[in-house]
């Protein structure tokens, strides 16, 4: 297993789709200020109707696209400090949530629509936070690559209620039960989780009740 | 200027309508489409003289987008839009046929340039 390198590339990945954002939502608000200026040099000679409301919905946007440029660093640099403690307290469906919210669109760009499911008793668990984001991102990238669909697809994300574990489920496969599980444990990304379960006491099994992946907190 | 219709694919729709909105202050037409397959289904039905298409999208991605684009018009030029340190992209897209790449967040003048330089080119061509 090359730890450092899957954490290299991790940290890669959602620095890639934080910042990519983050261009957007820069580019958004250069182009409105840039519409305000085009609107304002205009209104120099005269010709501009309803200057105000074209610039109040500049400014709009632009306060938009501020909260949304906060919240992805926020969530970057949230992010960054679970490396902080090797083992914490965690909230588990907490912690996916804020990984999702930063790497989303990494699914999105794939088509791939992830919910998180809500429970009525969230729990928390000590565990290496930095690892189980690991193992997380990884359960979704394996669940995408083996499953591949044409069209847009789906995973849910749910806390276990019999267990201390949480479940990556793939939504509407035409797969067979039976082929599913070929396809997982031939996929790259399992021999990654399984390995990083090991070093971190978790447990990685193929879900019995669905089409995904059962991390179990031991 | 001739009513030169500009065709704008990207799936920020605020980033998309400004900049289509910036283009007409300039004397451009601008039709936008919010991924590859509506701009793509656009093309298929109406003309168009330039096309703006950002690289990364859900779904069709834009080197996919631009190889259908290419396949519907040969002679369209193409402006990627890409992220900074996507420019082997954008390398890989002019491979394909674009006519050249810019970086979000993007110089309004330098798009001008750029679409100006592929007309000019076209009309020579």
């Amino acid at each position: 297993m090359e730890n450092r390198n899957d954490k290299t590339a991790f940290f890669g990945k959602v620095t890639a789709s934080v910042t990519h954002e983050m261009q957007n939502v820069l580019a958004i608000i250069k182009e409105n200020s840039g519409l305000m200026e085009d609107f304002l040099l205009i209104n120099q000679t005269g010709d501009l109707s309803d200057i105000e409301e074209k610039l109040g919905k500049c400014i709009k946007t632009i306060k938009k696209q501020a909260y949304r440029g906060v919240d992805l660093t926020s969530g970057l640099n949230g992010f960054v400090h679970t490396t902080d403690n090797a083992r914490m307290s965690v909230n588990i469906l907490d912690l996916v949530k804020k990984l999702i919210s930063i790497t989303e669109r990494i699914f999105r760009q794939k088509n791939v629509n992830i919910s998180i499911i809500e429970s009525e008793k969230p729990y928390s668990v000590i565990i290496d936070p930095l690892f189980f984001q690991m193992v997380s991102f990884l359960c979704i990238e394996c669940l995408v690559e083996s499953f591949e669909a044409d069209g847009a697809a789906a995973i849910d994300i749910r806390l276990s209620n019999n267990q201390a574990a949480i479940e990556f489920l793939y939504a509407d496969s035409i797969l067979k039960y039976e082929d599913y599980k070929e396809k997982i444990i031939h996929n790259a990304q399992w021999l990654k989780i399984t390995d990083l379960c090991r070093q971190a006491n978790f447990k990685a099994e193929i879900s019995p009740g669905g089409f995904g992946i059962l991390i179990i907190f031991e | 200027m001739d009513n030169i219709n500009i065709l704008l694919i990207d799936d920020e729709s605020e980033f998309v309508e400004t900049l289509a909105e910036r283009l007409e202050l300039r004397g451009y037409v601008s039709k936008t489409a919010g991924d590859g397959e509506s701009g793509i289904g656009m093309l298929a039905n109406e003309s168009f003289d330039v096309a703006i298409l950002d690289l990364m999208m859900p779904g069709l991605n834009g080197l996919e987008t631009l190889k259908q684009i290419k396949a519907i018009d040969k002679t369209l030029p193409v402006i990627l839009l890409t992220g900074h340190g996507s420019t082997r992209d954008g390398m890989e897209g002019m491979r394909i046929g674009a006519f050249d790449f810019l970086m979000k967040p993007l110089d309004i003048d330098e798009l001008i340039g750029k679409i100006k330089l592929a007309l000019n080119k076209q009309s020579k061509g």
